[in-house]
């Protein structure tokens, strides 16, 4: 098993002296037990507790690196259990067998299959070389010629003076391919004097086994296995029981990245070698040798590859550019979405079925589809307009035509407003909408709208100059009186240094219609309608999400802190926006006397700027434990935790003012995640640190009647793991209860007959 | 000491359903280890391959396929061709056209297409409809009884239309249902909890957890298959110890790499053999993944996957 940070940590000299580069021992630590950096870095850990962790942190299967590939180093069976890395190469088989023009063929074929897919390389990434015969002369001929081609060689050749003379012929981006029981000990000398990596082949997986633990015994772990039996079946038993024994079993000797050899069992029928080639890919080959590599093959293998290596954690994304489809020119009009790669894949499907010449802008959003996205403000009219700038569509498109997703139509006016030479127009909500809507151009009429409304501002606007207000000019211009309604309910009052949990109503979310409106109108009385339920169950906090809010955030944030702390007796907030501005704004105004205000939130990616705003304004800071993505395991958590701790207390924060989120993860497709965030609140406790969290999260789509029972009984859970505080809905009784009782259990609240009335 | 790796069965195994009747009857599941692990104990029974035959077929334009069907005119005129295919062993009825958002054929139309298939082919009958929810619930249903006894497989019941589809399907007519769902491990089980609850028999229910072309979001039903069978096999949950069936052909010849001609892209080469190749690709990964049955169209990857499927059971 791999050592966590933690132990690792503990036999680290804890000087945080700097010289590895990390800010401190535990954040480098945490990297090396992720595989990030190599302990050496470190100057000051001893050579015994050095060649210990070594040991111990090594994963089950090595990483053997070739030239620029690297093999290996999975850790799971299967892709959901976390990911798999290192993506199968492909090599094309050239033979001694064969003649001349045939070799010339392969050779040029091979490297005729070279294309870009999604921001990646597609092209045979090896060339095989494999020797039927004795003369070491005509082997290191072929060789020779095989290595002009330039891309790193396998060899496989089983004549120890065969090797030695191809050797002499090639660069070091070699695996000699070559080793038996028979011959190893001959093939290990001529590999390590090479310094290439060895292949090892057995008549039977036993010998196979064998003949690793008598190499690894001379000291050579720069090794591949060629599981390559007689048959295919006999070669997915070997290539699963060799990652199975490895991954599974912990059993090392057969931790080493495999070789699959195609061109042997297809005896050239590519049909049939596309049909394996997929099946290894998803069963366990790191290099797949094939007998040749055509388009027909390679579209679909390639395509397959990059699906299976895809990080189920990471979405997969594709170029932010302009994509012109069917011919378009810049006579057509423009559409826009966002980069997740199957949004985009269905859109330009869809489109491309329309026929229509359409010029599609993919804008960046992080690889998020467009209603997630647009909610964490990651497509918005700003990244959008950034889009615009970058590609210089306004100078390299003449049509002034631009549909937006249907699924966005909110952002309409902000985009108008920063693409003012455009004429704005909301399309489909769904892709399957987009041929009859291309090709009966039902956009034309909405455009021709637009374009008169943009003249008639154009013409109005001439005369109005838009300067940028302060704060107390903005509050004492753009803010509208705040008028006190008597809602009936009292604000209970809250002492931050208390233990009891905090939660954070939730209710007040931009993502509502009836919010959002109220939020727009500047309407009262929806915000205190929700406002008042959630005080009135005892929310100790109320969260307040104003939406992305590019065009009038400070004055939106203004007015809502004002409009709800006035009116009931100062609660405290959470402030909740991707636009900093308004986050100051709101603090300006933010009445103290129940505790500090929430700035909801920062992480350690992009968002890493919010822990600053947090610390200039003495306010509590929720840091989400993930950079852009969810974090891939608690290695990675803690190392983003102690990021942003160390950012915080760098810039004078209370470490009691940062509260951290691991992210609650939704059981409906991360069932298998969840003890992971459950022992990453523990971690955060052990820690001395607080903790929050949007808790309900987990019972996202689950049945409206089950979801009260999941959040309770999680929220249970995580309090016996030390959580602080959650991001929840008050007004469901069962859960704010249960936070209640486990209050009382955890010597927070002293018991009485009526606690749950309190 | 000589070096033996752990192999073994599961406890939980694969429910085996039967298709069709008589000789050409075929079973599809049955195994308790994953595909193809014939190390680990032997596999039930092979998966078996379906060809596809559309009421839109006149609009299949590669040579191959034009060639096979040359003076067909009818679906039962196809469906005989179809069954001389090698490799095949059921017949895969695609009843598109039946679309009210598209060509819109009466139901009366398809069921006596079906009828006239059911009379000339002996090969097991796998029915698909048109997407559309209540058409298909009308379509199915009516088939259904038209072709009692035949024990057809009706693809398929979704969570919005389980209840029409598994009555007059399964309840009324005693055929089997398909239940669909999109990649959605949750989802899968929970459909097949209802339609259990219908009354439905375990046993005439396969699933069809999500389909889709290598390339294009695949990895969502690759780890999709690898969950349902980890937790049919080591979990050993009856809910979804359901067999799998994968429709590969409707996904792999409409995506770009098998539908963009050799003007377009100079650089790929041969249109029918980039179609081949996207249907080789994907068939042999749902079947790796876990699919107990594919429906495929060209008889060149037929060909293929029959030999892949028999080299390696």
């Amino acid at each position: 098993m791999a050592l966590k940070g933690l132990d690792i940590f503990k036999m680290s000299p804890k000087k945080n002296c700097k010289e590895c580069g990390s800010p401190t021992c535990m954040a480098f630590c945490m990297k090396v037990a992720q595989g990030a950096v190599e302990i050496d870095k470190c100057p000051y850990f001893s050579d015994e507790a050095k060649a210990m962790l070594n040991e111990q942190t090594a994963p089950p299967m090595k990483t053997v690196t070739v030239g620029e590939h690297k093999l290996g180093g999975e850790t799971v069976m299967f892709r959901h259990e976390k990911t798999l890395v290192s993506k199968n190469l492909y090599a094309v088989s050239v033979c001694t067998c064969m003649d001349e023009a045939t070799v010339d063929a392969k050779l040029a074929a091979a490297t005729a299959v070279d294309y870009e897919r999604i921001g990646e390389r597609m092209y045979v990434e090896f060339i095989q070389v494999a020797n039927t015969q004795a003369d070491p002369a005509v082997y290191a001929a072929l060789v020779k010629k095989a290595a002009a081609v330039g891309r790193p060689l396998v060899l496989e050749c089983w004549d120890v003076e065969c090797a030695k003379a191809a050797l002499a012929e090639c660069g070091k981006d070699v695996i000699l391919d070559g080793a038996t029981p028979a011959n190893w000990e001959a093939m290990n000398e001529v590999a390590t004097k090479a310094g290439v990596t060895l292949g090892v082949w057995a008549e039977n997986i036993s010998d196979l086994y064998d003949t690793v633990k008598a190499l690894e015994g001379k000291g050579n772990k720069n090794l591949v296995l060629d599981v390559t039996g007689k048959t295919a079946k006999e070669t997915l038993a070997n290539a699963v029981l060799v990652r199975r024994t490895a991954i599974t079993d912990g059993d090392r000797t057969m931790g080493y990245p495999s070789i699959v050899n195609l061109a042997k069992l297809t005896k050239g029928d590519a049909r049939l070698e596309t049909a394996y080639a997929s099946m290894f890919t998803e069963k366990y080959a790191s290099i797949i040798v094939m007998s040749g590599m055509t388009y027909a093959q390679a579209l679909p293998l390639y395509g397959l590859r990059q699906n299976i290596y895809t990080d189920p954690q990471k979405p997969m994304k594709v170029e932010a550019k302009l994509y012109p489809l069917n011919g378009a020119d810049e006579n057509a009009p423009v559409a826009l979405t966002v980069d997740f790669a199957l949004t985009y894949f269905l859109v330009s499907g869809e489109m491309e079925r329309s026929n229509a010449p359409i010029n599609l802008v993919i804008s960046d959003a992080s690889g998020m589809s467009v209603l997630t996205a647009w909610a964490a403000g990651k497509f918005s009219s700003s990244t959008i307009k950034k889009t615009f700038d970058e590609l210089d569509l306004e100078n390299k498109i003449k049509n002034r035509t631009l549909i937006i997703p249907g699924k966005v139509a909110v952002m309409k006016g902000e985009i108008q407003e920063k693409l003012p030479n455009w004429n704005v127009v909301v399309g489909p909500l769904e892709a399957v909408q987009l041929p009859k809507y291309l090709k009966d151009k039902e956009y034309e009429a909405a455009a021709a709208a637009a374009a008169a409304e943009n003249a008639a501002k154009a013409a109005t606007a001439a005369t109005t100059e838009v300067k940028e207000l302060s704060f107390e000019e903005l509050l004492e211009t753009k803010v509208p009186k705040i008028e006190i309604v008597d809602m009936g309910v009292k604000y209970k009052g809250y002492n931050p240094e208390s233990k009891t949990f905090v939660t954070i109503g939730e209710r007040i979310h931009c993502i509502a219609p009836s919010i959002r409106k109220a939020m727009d109108e500047r309407d009262p009385a929806p915000i205190l309608e929700r406002a008042a339920a959630q005080i009135k169950a005892g929310a100790t906090y109320l969260d307040v999400n104003i939406g992305p809010a590019e065009k009038d955030g400070p004055e939106r944030m203004m007015w809502a802190v004002k409009l709800l702390q006035e009116n009931f007796d100062n609660v405290p907030l959470a402030l909740d926006t991707a636009n900093m501005k308004a986050i100051e704004a709101g603090i300006k105004v933010y009445n103290r006397t129940n505790g500090k205000p929430i700035v909801n939130s920062a992480d350690a990616g992009s968002r890493i700027g919010y822990i600053d705003l947090a610390a200039a304004n003495d306010a509590i800071c929720i840091a989400l434990c993930s950079a852009d993505g969810i974090a891939k395991d608690n290695e990675e958590r803690m190392m983003h935790c102690d990021n942003m701790l160390e950012r915080g207390l760098s810039l004078g924060m209370q470490s009691d003012d940062l509260w951290f989120d691991p992210l609650f993860l939704v059981v409906k497709g991360m069932q298998d995640k969840q003890m992971d965030v459950l022992e990453a609140i523990k971690m955060f406790s052990d820690k001395g640190l607080k903790s929050t969290g949007g808790l309900s999260n987990n019972s996202n789509g689950a049945p409206k009647e089950v979801r009260p029972i999941m959040d309770a009984t999680l929220v249970a859970m995580c309090m016996m793991q030390g959580l602080t505080s959650a991001i929840v809905n008050p007004n469901d009784r069962r859960l704010m209860e249960t936070i209640k009782s486990c209050d009382i259990f955890k010597n927070h609240v002293l018991y009485s007959d009526s606690y749950l009335d309190l | 000491m000589s070096f033996t790796p752990k192999t073994g069965a599961f406890r939980g195994a694969i429910n085996a359903v039967t298709l069709g009747t008589g000789d050409k009857a075929i079973v599809i599941g049955g195994q308790n280890v994953l595909p193809f692990y014939t190390f680990d104990a032997a596999i039930e029974n092979a998966p078996k391959i379906g060809i596809e035959i559309s009421d839109a077929a006149a609009q299949w334009d590669v040579p191959g396929l034009t060639e096979l069907y040359a003076g067909c005119t009818t679906m039962a005129e196809r469906a005989k061709k179809a069954e001389t295919v090698p490799g095949a062993d059921f017949i895969a009825l695609n009843f598109e056209s039946a679309d009210p958002n598209g060509a819109n054929r009466p139901t009366a139309e398809c069921v006596a297409d079906a009828k006239a298939v059911a009379e000339a082919v002996t090969m097991p009958i796998v029915v698909m409809g048109c997407k559309h929810l209540e058409k298909d619930a009308e379509l199915f249903g009516a088939i259904a009884e038209a072709l009692a006894g035949k024990n057809v497989l009706f693809m398929s019941a979704k969570n919005e239309n389980y209840k029409t589809v598994g009555a007059s399907v399964a309840l009324a007519s005693g055929q089997k249902v398909g239940a669909e769902t999109a990649d959605d491990i949750n989802l899968a089980k929970q459909l097949n909890i209802q339609l259990k609850s219908l009354n439905v028999p375990a046993e005439s229910i396969v699933m069809n957890i999500g389909t889709a072309a290598v390339g294009y979001g695949y990895e969502y039903v690759a780890s999709t298959l690898d969950r349902i069978r980890d937790a049919a096999l080591k979990q050993s949950d009856a809910d979804l110890q359901m067999p799998i069936i994968a429709p590969v052909s409707t996904d792999t010849w409409s995506v770009k790499e098998s539908s963009a001609s050799e003007e377009d892209e100079p650089a790929w080469g041969n249109r029918e053999e980039r179609g081949i190749g996207m249907e080789i690709s994907t068939a042999a990964a749902n079947l790796t993944g876990g699919a107990d049955a594919v429906i495929m169209r060209h008889p060149a990857a037929i060909a293929t996957i029959k030999q892949f499927i028999t080299e390696l059971v």
